[in-house]
């Protein structure tokens, strides 16, 4: 009787074993993140996180395989010593006629909840979809990446942990891309330790901040360059859209062209600040090389036009100034506390590098 | 025949990008009347008359429609209407730019508070400056203008999720 028993035991054990071979749950990715970053995140209810996927999402974003001439991948213009930005004012993908904005960089995208410059796509799934197949990017059809990788002998596996099957589908390829990315939290700068309270300010950082921090207001005497009207927070940028006052006559319209509405001309997704010493050129068509080139914007050139952002109009140190003003050692000051924005752990993290390397 | 096609299409489309480029303003959620306010809808409501104190430190007039006037006509739970799991409810205000704040609904009605928030289309007389309107909230009595939100694009009623 015992023996009878034992052997069903075994038994069931032995079916529960195959079963979980057969049927793969994917284990919960549970992203680590400080507390002061808030859980407004944007995850959509059917990607949920899970390790595999993430797994088989960093992966993805260094396939070559993805694009038309099997030589670029996500991370040939989100390059990772370069906090996920190239360099380059437009970026370049299979041919040499350049993208018509600026690389932007990835970070804490977690909490982004419009992405590109125009705020276009709500979700990284959405997103992702328009450098995998736009024509001069990677420029493959979702049905051929797929086919492609079916071909391939590593997927397979990957994407049956990922997905519980390994159909290999564009819309799975999609999934671990964006599940990849929302993992790629950035919180570990010195400004986060600063943050916490574990992290001394240089004198000219310290400057720098209040600066930063504060707006200007020349009939009370207070001296600032109100950046963080829109950069604030722990995260370093706001869900907004403003002009920042580059173009009377932008050549690209920006959300705009989006909306249609003559109040989003020259409008451009407010950019994270974080690591933004490793992310030049800036703007949305990278104008400007160096910070030092961004601050003499901030400070001398905003161009008057009628979307012009509030924030921006006559917010100066100077009595009826039209921009901020700030002096050299001002601006200077401002640089130093930017660069207590760069996160080393980010760019090292191992997690995130390129898997074939 | 062609011709006329086309030249049917093409009216359709310049039509649609017209109404795409005048501004309105949303009310959705919950309510009974969802709508969708064009800037005669609002011109034609009654009108109120603020003083508030704007980023400047100066007091101006401000004058607009009460939001409660709104929300009533939205058919959302306002006056005798506003008790138990109303209570719970909140009116979450976005703006062009994609900058949103958040009220309460007593904040608003009449039976709990004497202060009026309306949706401003003037200031002390004139049109609202260029990147603020053509409509926005003003909160009479608050110390700083941070709720006071520009380019006002749409209202949704919810119920706080726990």
């Amino acid at each position: 009787m015992n023996k009878r028993w034992l052997l069903r035991w075994f038994g069931l054990a032995a079916l529960l074993f195959t079963g979980s071979r057969w049927l793969p749950v994917p284990e919960p990715y549970v992203p680590v993140y400080p507390a002061n970053f808030g859980n407004r995140l944007n995850i959509p209810a059917d990607n949920p996180l899970t390790k595999e996927g993430v797994l088989l999402g960093r992966m993805l974003f260094y396939e070559p395989l993805l694009s038309a001439n099997n030589k670029v991948s996500c991370g040939s213009c989100h390059q990772q010593q370069r906090a996920f930005t190239d360099g380059k004012k437009f970026s370049t993908g299979i041919d040499s006629i350049p993208t018509e904005r600026n690389s932007m960089s990835l970070a804490n995208l977690l909490w982004v909840r419009h992405f590109f410059w125009d705020g276009r796509a709500e979700s990284l799934e959405q997103q992702a979809l328009t450098p995998l197949t736009a024509l001069h990017e990677m420029g493959q059809p979702l049905d051929i990446s797929a086919a492609k990788l079916r071909r391939s002998q590593r997927y397979a596996a990957l994407f049956n942990a990922a997905f519980g099957n390994s159909n290999i589908t564009g819309d799975q390829i999609i999934k671990a891309l964006a599940q990849f990315e929302r993992t790629l939290i950035s919180a570990n700068a010195p400004y986060d330790h600063y943050l916490a309270g574990k992290y001394q300010l240089s004198p000219a950082a310290e400057r720098g901040m209040q600066l930063f921090m504060n707006a200007p207001d020349p009939g009370k005497k207070i001296r600032g360059a109100n950046c963080a009207h829109c950069h604030g927070s722990p995260k370093l940028y706001m869900e907004l859209f403003h002009n920042n006052g580059l173009d009377s006559l932008p050549l690209d319209p920006g959300r705009e062209k989006l909306t249609g509405l003559a109040a989003d001309r020259g409008r451009f997704r407010i950019p994270t600040l974080r690591n933004i010493a490793l992310t030049a050129p800036y703007m949305h068509d990278g104008r400007f090389g160096t910070l030092e080139e961004v601050l003499d914007h901030y400070s001398e050139h905003i161009i008057q036009s009628p979307s012009l952002s509030p924030v921006l109009r006559n917010t100066s140190n100077d009595m009826n100034g039209t921009s901020l003003k700030l002096s050299r050692s001002e601006q200077k000051d401002i640089i130093a506390f930017l660069h207590l924005l760069t996160d080393s752990t980010f760019i090292n993290n191992s997690q995130f590098s390129n898997p074939f390397n | 025949m062609k011709y006329t096609l086309l030249l049917f299409l093409a009216t359709i489309l310049l039509h649609s990008r017209t109404w795409a480029q005048s501004a309105t303003i949303s009310v959705t959620g919950e309510v009974t009347h969802p709508l969708q306010l064009s800037a005669a809808d609002i011109a034609a409501m009654k009108k109120v008359t603020v003083q508030a104190t704007d980023r400047d430190g100066k007091a101006h007039s401000y004058t607009g429609v009460p939001v409660a006037d709104i929300l009533q006509q939205a058919g959302v739970t306002m006056g005798a209407q506003l008790r138990g799991e109303n209570m719970s409810k909140y009116l979450l205000v976005k703006s062009g730019d994609g900058y949103e704040v958040l009220f309460s609904l007593p904040e608003l009605d009449a039976a709990f508070t004497d202060r009026v928030v309306i949706l401003a289309s003037q200031v002390d007389g004139q049109s609202l400056p260029e990147g603020k309107g053509p409509f926005r909230i003003v909160v009479p009595g608050e110390k700083k203008p941070a709720r006071w939100i520009w380019e006002v694009t749409a209202m949704t009623v919810r119920f706080a999720k726990e």
